[in-house]
C-alpha cells in the first residue's frame, strides 16, 4: 500500500480528494433538493422537463420544509 | 485519515440525520403545508382553473401521496448534502473544537453551525408555506438566501480565523462575527412578497419548520459524533503496510 502515501493530504491530514468528493455531493444535493426546476432531467428529457419539474414536484415539500425561497 | 471510512461516516450520519428529518416533517410540518395548499385549492375553484369534483379529489389525494414521499426522500438527499458539509469542517476544525470528546465537538460544532448557516440566515429569510411567494421573485428570493448564508457562514469562519491570527480570545472573534452579521442583517434587503397567507398559519409553519430543522442539526451531531468516536476515521494508516 505505498500508493496511500502518494496521496495528497491538507495541512490538517484531511485528504483532498476526500474534501473534493464531499464538496460535490454537497453542493448537488442542496440543488437537487433546494433549487432544481428542471434543470437535471432536463440533461436526458431535454427541454419537457422544465415542463414537468418532476425533482421539483418530488422535493417539493421539503424545500418549503426547510425554508428555501418556492412558491 | 482513513478516507473511504471518513466519507462513509459523513454519508451515513447525514442520510440518518436527514431520514430523521424527513420523517418528522410528515408529522409537524405536512399539517400546515395541507393547509395552505387547500388555500390555493379554493383560489384553483374560485378562478375556475380546476373543478371542486370528486375526480379532482381523487387525483389531489393520490398525487400529495405522492409528495409527502417526496418528503422524506429529500430529507435523505438534504441530509446527505449538508452532512457532506458538516463533515468537511467538522475534520478540518476537530483538533481545534472544544469538548473531550468527538460526540461534544461535533455538538458544539452542530451549534454553531445551526446558528450561523441556518438559524440567522432564517430569522432574516423566514421559512414560507405555500401560497405565499410570487413565483416571479423566486430567482431573487434563492440569490438573497443563499448570499445571506454565504456571508454569515464565511464570517464566522473568517473571524475564527483572524482571532487565531491575532492571537486574541475567541470572544473577540464572536463579538466581531456578532457585529458583522448585525451589519448585514440590517443591510441586505427584505424577501420582497406580500405574504397573504393567514398569519397563523405562517407562523405555525414558520416555528414547525424551524424545530424540525433544529431536530436535524442535534441529529447530525450526535451521529456523526458517535461514528467518529467508535470508527476513530483520524488514525492514521500505517504507513508501507
Ligand atoms: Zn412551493
Amino acid at each position: 500500500m505505498s500508493q496511500s502515501r502518494q496521496i495528497s493530504v491538507s495541512k490538517n491530514g484531511i485528504p483532498i480528494t476526500a474534501i473534493v468528493a464531499l464538496a460535490i455531493i454537497f453542493v448537488a444535493g442542496l440543488f437537487v433538493v433546494g433549487f432544481d426546476q428542471g434543470h437535471i432531467f432536463s440533461l436526458v428529457y431535454g427541454d419537457e422537463a422544465f415542463q414537468d419539474l418532476y425533482i421539483h414536484e418530488l422535493t417539493h415539500d421539503m424545500r418549503h420544509a426547510a425554508g428555501f425561497p418556492c412558491h | 485519515m482513513k478516507t473511504f471510512l471518513f466519507i462513509l461516516i459523513v454519508v451515513s450520519s447525514g442520510v440518518a440525520a436527514g431520514l430523521i428529518h424527513g420523517s418528522m416533517n410528515l408529522i409537524f410540518v405536512e399539517p400546515s403545508l395541507d393547509q395552505a395548499i387547500g388555500i390555493e385549492n379554493q383560489h384553483l375553484f374560485a378562478s375556475g382553473e380546476e373543478k371542486d369534483t370528486p375526480e379532482f379529489w381523487i387525483k389531489y389525494d393520490g398525487y400529495r401521496t405522492w409528495q409527502k414521499s417526496g418528503q422524506v426522500l429529500a430529507g435523505g438527499i438534504l441530509g446527505i448534502s449538508i452532512g457532506a458539509l458538516f463533515g468537511i469542517v467538522f475534520a478540518l476544525s476537530r483538533n481545534s473544537l472544544p469538548g473531550k470528546t468527538d460526540v461534544k465537538k461535533a455538538l458544539v460544532l452542530a451549534g454553531i453551525m445551526w446558528l450561523t448557516v441556518y438559524f440567522i440566515p432564517f430569522l432574516k429569510y423566514p421559512a414560507n408555506p405555500p401560497t405565499v411567494g410570487d413565483p416571479e421573485t423566486v430567482v431573487l428570493r434563492g440569490i438573497l438566501y443563499l448570499s445571506f448564508i454565504a456571508i454569515s457562514g464565511f464570517g464566522a469562519v473568517g473571524f475564527y480565523k483572524l482571532s487565531q491570527k491575532l492571537k486574541t480570545k475567541k470572544l473577540v472573534a464572536i463579538i466581531g462575527y456578532a457585529a458583522f452579521i448585525g451589519i448585514v442583517f440590517v443591510v441586505m434587503p427584505e424577501n420582497p412578497d406580500q405574504i397573504t397567507a393567514p398569519v397563523d398559519l405562517v407562523n405555525n409553519f414558520r416555528i414547525m419548520s424551524a424545530f424540525t430543522v433544529s431536530l436535524y442539526w442535534l441529529s447530525l451531531g450526535i451521529i456523526l459524533g458517535s461514528l467518529w468516536h467508535h470508527y476513530k476515521p483520524h488514525k492514521e494508516i500505517i504507513p508501507f503496510n
